[in-house]
């Protein structure tokens, strides 16, 4: 790049980096209390808009003038909603599960009085000698935020928050140097793919830059489809100018001009805070042509898709960019030398690129420095199922699964016993306690039965059943599978057929073996990745949950007490207080009556096995039970 | 019937004629129309088809293809069950089923009276909220069937409320 | 263009530079089973998963309709490997058949009877559960009849009438499981651009697409 332009780079992006940083400091220094509520889809899911509604009408009954500002999601989902509080004279505190009640009290008592309300404290962003602060936290051990870092912290709508905090300060540096050293740069920092399979990004990236061609394209994979992973989410809705830095960056060091970012149609939110960064980043010229005065030209477009679970495999999602059913082609030729129009193609998924940025600014080494020898550094889960602190959590690469789910996760609610966890949603697999120790990177996981994915993590207590985990996501598969391939399409309709007559008691042991069979051609004879990693749940569970599915067969009883066919609701009379009607008022079907003596009976032939009535009888009693198998209910007299 | 056909055509084509007669924009050509008529009438498929000069079975090809896209008019209220693997392992099949016993239809039909259609997805992201119905864009958390009866309550008083308004 | 030897079930071929293993075999009197590849088409659709072969030097059987000749190259079209792959294939393929050869029009010249008996598979296969979808039979065109129940979904039909008439009254739609070839809106065909050529007829390697008796 000519020296005249780099000097426009640095003097430009001086100038905008210096208003931004003083539009952030005068909103935490400025002497006024700031609300921070974080409004991301989890937010709103428990309440987030009421919340930030309640804190408006407050703050204008009491008359005080006082921003309140939407941020994105911290990863502590299982406290939403989260309000945090930046007051002059304390330090910034957090209070999780607030409601309009509460969100009313900390505005009277905490800004207009001075008492922060220690009752509803999450904690506090920074070390101080008032709150417990999050780096107090057992799990803060364990944890390395790195692409995490910005997300419940800066307002995603606001461009000036994320320049202020260190932001396209990469890309201004990326700039000065040629492109064959970035690509160097990310080929030596050893960072891989987040999409699933781990495969080295700066290869792909100089497979990309040396591929023959014009115009090569850049695609960011926000198709984030694994049932259960949410990260993608979160940083396109909590930090979504990360992304396109990276892309950016990735743009400049491949020689492409154009970048699509691709969002899944599932995500509303996202796709609109992405659309609003976009037109920030022009605005300031960081995007669109001669980029801050250089000779770099880039512009991006968001596509969004369109809910197809294979558009996350990258020629369906460049099919379904060019207009067609999102139907994967036979690689190769793959998309980094005949990808979008026959075009070289670079795909990355969103936090692969959101890495880029960290990458420029310290430098490769910094990079290798986390994580292990062949997976550098953190990985992004998104803990879900029976697990205490579900939400989002990055830690270095290496960790083991058990400082995951049990320490940053605080294991299992209810004093329930850890039964498995599953990582890698369709594609990936059920690992055991007996893997627990297992350090997570790409190659251990994949070692052990199961796969990174996109890093789904679902814990599963000894109330879910391993047949009916496994039939969910062959159901899954089988839905979202676009049918192009016979193994695919018809494989795994076959398999599918054989877990639900399995989970209905009415499966055969030979089965089992034909499964293997079966599900070990699908793995070597599909199209696509779908289909090639589609059994993975099917294998892993009869790899280490054999046991489960010979009761189903072998007894007709699902050790679980999940599935459905195979057990039954029973009220013991012996339990069941005459004066109570909970059951009978709640059941959803009138399947419950009382008898004479006024005990409840279910009648088998309604009940529709909700659970409504075992919810709904009351503790002190515990009069409902559920059996396996359903023969276990005792014939009425 | 031709009046409403004759409606369609035009309410597709003031739409594409935003559009660039590309092949590419197909995709986001449907997110508009559905957007504005809520599902694929099969004149407006036409339409679109004629546009891009593209045969009308490639129209068609992508609509069945994407979750998304409808060939049946929508109901008033949009239920959306997730059944993503939080949400499954937590009752959303449960919840699925109530939806089906209440509204009496089965997964991506539309009640008879318009009011609402029921759908599943994947999964919205909400995990930790599970299991999830989304009600017209709302995510509702941890949906049971008692929750089911009470939402589907709070819509028959809205709608008893505004009819009482309106008289 | 460069000419490239190889082998192929133990006897030497020759094959032009970049062609696919798959008519390599063919043009040199080797059947490899095959069902959605076409000549004309500049890429294999690699669907139907039958014309599986093993190549010296590659951990798993390969899509000889996919992979490149190359000079040297081994190639065995019946290790056990390639064969339990297109016999699971062709398998999976009966199974959501209706595969009721007595009263089928196409009884003798249908590929898959040819396949079943190239791969040694009985045409009532056991192993797997018979998943049939019965959908309507099409009889609306005076020339032909379509029945999607015995369509293997090769889309040759498709290719016909799009890429070499210009037509484009066929496609694929529908998802997964469900997809089929069709007309727009599942129309009867009679009822379609149809100009009742009968090429895609000419194309059906089974008893999907079959004249009317005159």
């Amino acid at each position: 790049m000519k020296a005249a332009g780099l000097q426009s780079v640095v003097s430009t992006f001086r100038e905008i980096k210096s208003r931004a940083e003083s539009q952030w400091w005068e909103l935490r220094d400025g002497g006024k209390p700031v609300v921070l509520v974080g409004t991301a889809t989890c937010g709103r899911a428990a309440g987030a808009l009421e919340v930030v509604q309640a804190i408006r009408d407050e703050l204008k009954k009491q008359k005080l003038d006082c921003p309140v500002i939407e941020v994105g999601c911290m990863g502590h989902c299982y406290a939403e909603p989260i309000v945090t509080i930046i007051k002059p004279g304390y330090p910034p505190i957090c209070y999780g599960h607030v409601n309009p009640v509460i969100a009313e009290r900390l505005i009277r008592e905490f800004i207009l009085g001075d008492d922060p309300c220690l009752e509803f404290v999450l904690g506090a962003l920074e070390e101080n000698d008032l709150v417990p602060s999050f780096s107090d936290f057992p799990r803060a051990k364990f944890e390395k935020k790195v692409i995490l870092k910005n997300c419940g912290y800066i307002d995603p709508q606001q461009i000036e928050h994320y320049i202020a905090n260190g932001g396209y300060s990469a890309l201004v540096k990326a700039l000065q140097m040629p492109p064959e050293k970035i690509i160097d740069e990310v080929k030596r920092s050893g960072l891989r793919g987040r999409g699933g399979a781990g495969f080295p990004a700066g290869e792909k990236w100089e497979i990309c830059r040396n591929a023959s061609g014009k115009p090569k394209y850049l695609i960011c994979n926000g198709d984030e489809g694994d049932p259960g992973a949410f990260m993608d989410r979160a940083i396109l809705e909590s930090d979504p100018h990360s992304v396109l830095e990276g892309m950016l960056i990735a743009g400049y060091a491949i020689g492409a001009p154009f970048g699509y970012l691709y969002v899944r149609a599932e995500y509303p939110l996202a796709v609109r805070r992405a659309q609003l960064a976009l037109r920030q980043a022009r605005k300031l010229n960081l995007l669109g042509r001669n980029i801050l005065g250089s000779d770099f030209s880039f512009d991006i477009k968001l596509f969004q898709g369109s809910g197809a679970f294979v558009c996350g495999e990258e020629t369906a999602l460049i099919a379904s960019l060019e207009g067609k059913p999102g139907i994967p082609h036979y690689r190769p030729p793959y998309p980094a030398t005949n990808g979008l129009y026959g075009k070289p193609t670079l795909i990355n998924n969103v936090k692969t690129l959101s890495f880029i940025r960290h990458i420029i600014q310290n430098g490769a080494e910094w990079f290798v420095s986390i994580g292990t020898e062949r997976s550098k550094g953190t990985a992004v889960f998104a803990l879900a199922g029976k697990v205490v602190n579900t939400g989002l959590t990055e830690v270095p690469m290496g960790t083991t699964l058990r400082q995951v789910i049990f320490d940053v996760g605080s294991g299992i609610p209810g004093g329930k016993r850890f039964k498995a966890v599953q990582i890698g949603g369709p594609s990936g697999g059920c690992l055991p306690e007996s893997a627990l120790d297992l350090p997570i990177d790409f190659d251990s996981l994949a070692d052990a039965g199961a796969m990174m994915g996109s890093g789904g993590m679902i814990v599963l207590d000894e109330d879910d059943c391993m047949v009916e985990i496994a039939r969910y996501f062959l159901d899954f598969t089988q839905r979202e599978s676009c049918g192009k391939c016979t193994f695919c399409r018809l494989g795994t309709k076959q398999m599918l057929e054989v877990l639900d007559e399995i989970t209905k008691g009415k499966g055969k042991i030979k089965d089992l073996d034909m499964l293997v069979e079966l599900a070990e051609d699908i793995k070597a004879g599909s199209l696509c990745g779908l289909g090639k990693t589609a059994p993975n749940p099917v294998l892993s569970t009869l790899r280490f949950f054999r046991d489960e599915y010979e009761a189903h067969i072998k007894e007709g009883r699902c050790p679980a007490l999940m599935c459905r066919e195979l057990i039954a609701y029973y009220i013991i009379p012996e339990k069941c207080e005459r004066s109570c009607d909970a059951c009978v008022g709640t059941c959803t079907v009138e399947a419950i009556s009382a008898n004479k003596k006024r005990v409840k009976v279910i009648d088998q032939e309604k009940c529709v096995k909700c659970g409504t009535c075992l919810t709904s009888c009351p503790p002190q009693y515990n009069a409902v039970v559920k059996l396996s198998p359903p023969s276990q209910v005792p014939a009425s007299k | 019937m031709i009046e409403e056909q004759a409606k369609v055509k035009q309410q597709t084509r003031r739409i594409l004629n935003r559009f660039g007669r590309k092949r590419e924009n197909l995709i986001p050509i449907l997110q508009k129309v559905q957007g504005k008529l809520g599902y694929f009438p099969r004149e407006a498929m036409l339409e679109i088809a004629e546009f891009l000069d593209m045969p009308e079975i490639d129209v068609y090809s992508v609509v069945t293809f994407y979750n998304q896209f409808r060939l049946i008019p929508p109901g008033k209220h949009s239920v959306r069950v997730c059944l993503g693997t939080a949400c499954h392992m937590k009752g959303g099949y449960i919840a699925l089923d109530a939806w089906k016993r209440r509204l009496d239809i089965d997964r991506g039909q539309t009640t008879l009276d318009r009011e609402f259609d029921l759908e599943t997805v994947a999964c919205v992201g909400c995990c930790v909220m599970a299991p999830v119905t989304v009600v017209d864009d709302k995510p509702q958390a941890k949906v049971e069937p008692t929750k089911v009866d009470g939402i589907l309550l709070s819509f028959k008083l809205e709608k008893e409320r505004q009819g009482e308004e309106s008289r | 263009m460069k000419t490239i030897s190889l082998t192929i079930d133990g006897k030497k071929v020759t094959a032009s530079e970049g062609e696919k293993v798959l008519w390599a075999a063919l043009d040199n009197g080797i059947y490899i089973p095959n069902l959605c590849a076409l000549r004309d088409a500049s890429e294999s659709p690699a669907a139907c998963c039958l014309c599986f072969v093993e190549v010296e030097g590659k951990s798993q059987p390969v899509t000889a309709c996919t992979e490149r000749v190359e000079q040297g190259m081994v190639v065995n079209t019946r290790s056990p490997g390639a064969l339990r792959l297109a016999r699971t294939a062709l398998e999976l393929l009966l199974a959501s058949n209706v595969v009721d050869c007595a009263h089928c029009p196409a009884n003798g010249s249908c590929e898959l009877q040819k396949i079943a008996h190239h791969l040694g598979v009985k045409l009532k296969t056991r192993r797997f559960r018979k998943l049939l979808r019965e959908l309507p039979v099409d009889s609306s065109s005076p020339v032909f009849i379509y029945d999607p129940n015995k369509c293997v979904l090769c889309g040759r039909c498709v290719w016909v009438c799009r890429e070499r008439l210009g037509i484009g009254v066929l496609g694929f739609a529908h998802r997964g499981f469900e997809r089929l070839v069709t007309t727009f809106a599942d129309e009867p065909i009679a009822e379609s651009r149809c100009r009742e050529c009968g090429e895609c007829v000419v194309a059906c390697p089974t008893g999907a697409l079959t004249f009317k008796e005159q």
